[in-house]
């Protein structure tokens, strides 16, 4: 009971940093019907960029604050000079962010090196958890991704910006027409998404290992998280991360690893056959 | 824009060269290994193998219109096809080629109706995830009655080839560069008799407009299914052939960055076309033997020119080509 309890906390905490990356993965798809397929590794430029600042300043702390902005200038820069250009067609889009993650993969291993590297847990203290003890890190990571997520949904729906992205969603050509500047809310959007997972980077970067592949594992449960919470539907996309993770880390608790990603493979197999546009849409016909 | 036309005339171009072209090809596939050192013709025949892998993927995503980030599985059932036709089945090398063949095609009839069913951007994540999941599950060790014990085995020795009454053996470099670019023209041939058949103009013509094509009457799903698996077929017969000439098999093939090569290879020589993928794949190889000497992150250099080309010239060197020997009348 114990090892259920504690996976499916690990799952929670997981899925809530998981929400974080694959509702920027969400943002960027719905507003510029782009399937980045760099996402998992902007996200871990997120944590080797977390890993460099404590080398040199040695003050955690200090990436939560540069790094997502960098991601924000980054994702800006990328969506000017790769994206725009190709915007009409979607298919070279993705072939375009695909070559985007060899750039952003080969340059880390150039610089960063091959070798994994550990980040120390920043705040060094455990709390009595039955009979082991938990990192305090993992809640203080939920905390922040859950105050991210907020944030970003309170920029979506009360600022004048956030209605302009999600009128350019809506009906780019009357958006346009009424004056909203779709191509700085386009670079926006995408330094915005970017920006969520290079913070998602920063969070998991104490938990996991920093290496320049981590982004390939991650990006598939993000693929899984956007289809289940249908393409483009944000609370539906943070929803499903979350309760993914969760379900995973109660499996895993019954059977292998293995066997609990299959489960969810298929959980979205069949939510794609079933209800391509996910299981959080409104039945529209 | 300017697709419509160019297409015309670099289609007339394609065919005369396939009247005429070919014979200058060949002519020259057999003289070059003359000219080659042993390793150098393992080597041109190895560019051949993963030119037709490139094909195969060129054939799903240029002609199909699918971006499908699954034919390294296929690749890696084309092995483990060949594998399990030596060592379980006892076939000669054609019965193994067969059966390589025919592996990828059964493992693709499920994967492809499903992934094919699905929209176009479903398409791409599917096709990812199919490749984790058989990926892990290979990996796993608890389920090593899917696939037993021929993920990773390889041939002891080089095999021979028998023909009838006599027999060549691999361990000469100059049969396996001959055997190894006869059997990949065989590939290229069914691919090109594939994308000129009536079969596929009507996928090219779905790739165009989807809702056009269905109007005239084509059954789109069923024709994107049917070359997602004529792909996944030549994939793995590519596969096979890997399998004979490096005589070295493993669960890497499988994984979709194998995919992601193919990928590169295909949009740097030109996606819509039979022979731009061999170019891609012969710069990236080349590059590759002589620039990982002095520059081991070359592949940024790639990305960028991937960038670069897509940008500017999506139809790749091939379609840099020719439409310099247009101009040139």
């Amino acid at each position: 009971m114990e090892l259920v309890i504690l996976l499916a906390m690990n799952g929670l905490f997981w899925g809530l940093i998981v929400a974080l990356i694959a509702l920027g993965l969400s943002i960027i798809f719905g507003l510029l019907d782009i399937i980045n397929v760099a996402h998992g590794d902007f996200f871990m430029v997120g944590a080797v960029l977390a890993w460099t600042i404590i080398q040199h300043v040695d003050n955690f702390w200090l990436a939560f604050f540069i790094v997502p902005l960098v991601g924000l200038l980054l994702g800006a820069v990328v969506e000017r000079i790769v994206m725009r250009p190709i915007e009409n067609s979607a298919s070279l889009s993705i072939v375009a962010a695909f070559g985007l993650s060899l750039i952003i993969q080969e340059s880390v291993r150039a610089t960063f090196g091959a070798t994994p590297k550990r980040i120390l847990d920043p705040i060094g203290v455990t709390v009595p958890f039955f009979d082991t003890s938990y990192d305090v890190y993992r809640f203080v990571a939920a905390f922040i991704s859950v105050v991210a997520i907020g944030a970003f949904f309170l920029f979506l729906h009360k600022t004048k910006f956030g209605t302009w992205m999600r009128a350019v969603r809506q009906n780019r050509e009357m958006a346009v027409a009424m004056g909203v500047p779709s191509n700085i809310v386009f670079m926006v959007t995408f330094g915005l998404g970017t920006g969520l997972a290079m913070l998602g980077g920063v969070v998991a970067a104490p938990i996991t290992s920093v290496e320049f592949r981590l982004g390939l594992d991650v990006l598939p449960i993000c693929f899984i998280a956007v289809i289940i919470g249908g393409l483009g539907n944000l609370p539906g996309t943070a929803a499903a991360a979350v309760l993914l993770c969760f379900m995973e880390g109660v499996v895993t608790s019954f059977t292998e690893p293995t066997t609990a990603r299959i489960v969810s493979l298929v959980l979205m197999s069949v939510v794609l056959l079933l209800r391509p546009e996910g299981i959080f849409a409104e039945r529209k016909r | 824009m300017n697709s419509r036309h160019s297409n015309f005339s670099f289609c007339s171009f394609t065919s005369l060269f396939f009247r005429y072209g070919y014979i200058l090809v060949a002519s020259l596939l057999v003289l070059l290994p003359l000219q080659l050192a042993d390793y150098q013709q393992i080597f041109v025949a190895e560019i051949f193998i993963w030119g037709l892998f490139a094909l195969s993927f060129s054939l799903v995503y240029g002609y199909g219109g699918m971006l499908s980030f699954a034919q390294a599985v296929f690749f890696g059932f084309g092995c483990w096809g060949f594998n399990v036709g030596t060592f379980y089945f006892d076939f000669s090398i054609w019965g193994s080629l067969v059966c390589a063949f025919l592996a990828a095609t059964v493992f693709a009839v499920p994967i492809g109706f499903f992934a094919t069913r699905v929209r176009q951007h479903h398409f791409l994540i599917v096709t990812v995830i199919v490749s984790v999941l058989v990926v892990m599950i290979l990996a796993s060790g608890h389920y090593r009655w899917i696939a037993g014990p021929y993920v990773t085995r390889s041939l002891p020795s080089a095999p021979e080839i028998p023909f009838g009454f006599f027999s060549l053996s691999y361990a000469n470099e100059l049969v396996a560069y001959y055997f190894t670019a006869t059997m990949v023209s065989l590939g290229v041939f069914l691919a090109y008799r594939l994308i000129s058949s009536p079969f596929g103009k009507s996928l090219l013509a779905l790739k165009d407009n989807a809702m056009r094509a269905q109007l005239v009457g084509l059954n789109v799903n069923f024709l994107r299914w049917m070359m997602f698996v004529a792909a996944a077929g030549i994939a793995g017969y590519s596969g096979a052939l890997y399998a004979l000439l490096a005589r070295y098999t493993n669960l890497e093939f499988f994984h979709w960055t194998y995919s992601g090569k193919a990928v590169i290879w295909s949009v740097i020589g030109g996606v819509q076309s039979i022979f731009g993928p061999f170019l891609g794949t012969a710069f990236y190889m080349i590059t590759n033997e002589y620039l990982s000497r002095y520059f081991e992150q070359f592949i940024v250099l790639f990305g960028v020119l991937m960038l670069i080309i897509l940008r500017f010239a999506p139809d790749g060197i091939w379609g840099i080509a020719t439409r310099f020997f247009r101009l040139r009348g």
